[in-house]
């Protein structure tokens, strides 16, 4: 999967999660940049992200997820 | 004053972390949030939390690494915890909801999905850089000896340690938990906001419908 295809689909994911139309992504993007992202939100965020692209997320891979950019490459090497 | 000994806590003290987490989530009541959210019995609770906490990861509210206890006569009577926010640059919301989405079955997931709106009137940013007091919980037989006091304090100074730069701490109390807004009060820390949610649903889920922060400008250091 390319990355731009990626970027549209995980920005679909954090829409519906956070409720947010006209949520953007950017590799900087933390969880302190979202309003509501606490541990409930981000629950939901992950399972939605491993529906939506059909993986499953190891516990060592969802702790590097700094940021969104982190998130982005951890699902790409998914691939 | 009782004769007790202050230490961190190990992996051997998780049962007496998980029972610690669970009652201060009920605040005083008989509503856990972990059950009424996920759709899990106590057990089922007290297992989830135990494998949380034994994944030791740092820096929330279940890891071990946050918690500190009290041992009166060889037996752990009290626990209290307390980590950095963001102190690796994640959230401890962040490392809290991986926990739960690892380990928690599909099923519970999908009932929290439709509670989510409900209860998000309460959520309170935690802040980056900042000391963030979780769960506190005294054995009946050894209250009034002020060990969560002293558990929280010791804590904090610990924290402050590694971090001498930090100059705030933070705890978020549901407003019914009136011993630990006490106990909080005692320690100098003082109501900074309210957060209220008017939804009918919310006191069928949470153990009440407002949440105070409290703050302490740390002058331990």
């Amino acid at each position: 999967m390319e990355r731009t295809e990626l970027v549209t689909k995980l920005t679909a994911v954090f829409r519906k999660v956070f409720n947010n139309d006209s949520l953007v992504l950017t590799d900087e993007l933390t969880a302190n940049d979202v309003d509501n992202w606490d541990s409930l939100s981000h629950m939901l965020l992950i399972t939605e992200i491993e529906n939506t692209f059909s993986i499953k997320f190891k516990l060592k891979d969802l702790n590097k997820m700094r940021k969104v950019g982190d998130m982005i490459d951890i699902i790409m090497s998914k691939f | 004053m009782i004769d007790s000994v202050i230490r961190e806590a190990n992996l051997g003290d998780v049962p007496f972390l998980v029972d610690t987490i669970i009652e201060a989530e009920k605040s005083g009541t008989d509503k856990l949030s972990y059950c009424t959210i996920f759709g899990l019995s106590v057990e089922e609770v007290k297992r989830y939390l135990t494998e949380m906490f034994n994944e030791e990861i740092d820096g929330c509210e279940l890891s071990v690494s946050s918690f500190m206890v009290a041992e009166v006569n060889g037996q752990v009577a009290a626990a209290a915890s307390a980590w950095i926010e963001g102190i690796d640059g994640i959230s401890s919301s962040v490392l809290k909801g991986n926990l739960l989405s690892y380990t928690l079955p599909k099923k519970c997931i999908e009932q929290a999905t439709s509670l989510n709106p409900i209860i998000r009137d309460l959520h309170i940013e935690y802040i980056p850089n900042t000391i963030q007091v979780g769960s506190a919980y005294v054995s009946d037989n050894f209250r009034g000896n002020f060990l969560c006091g002293f558990l929280i304090r010791k804590k904090i100074e610990n924290l402050l340690k590694s971090r001498p730069d930090i100059s705030e701490a933070f705890a978020q109390i549901f407003e019914c938990n009136l011993s630990s807004i006490r106990l909080c009060e005692k320690l100098g820390f003082r109501k900074v906001m309210i957060k209220e949610s008017l939804n009918d649903n919310v006191l069928n889920y949470l153990p009440f419908n407002r949440k105070i922060l409290v703050k302490n400008e740390l002058i331990i250091k």
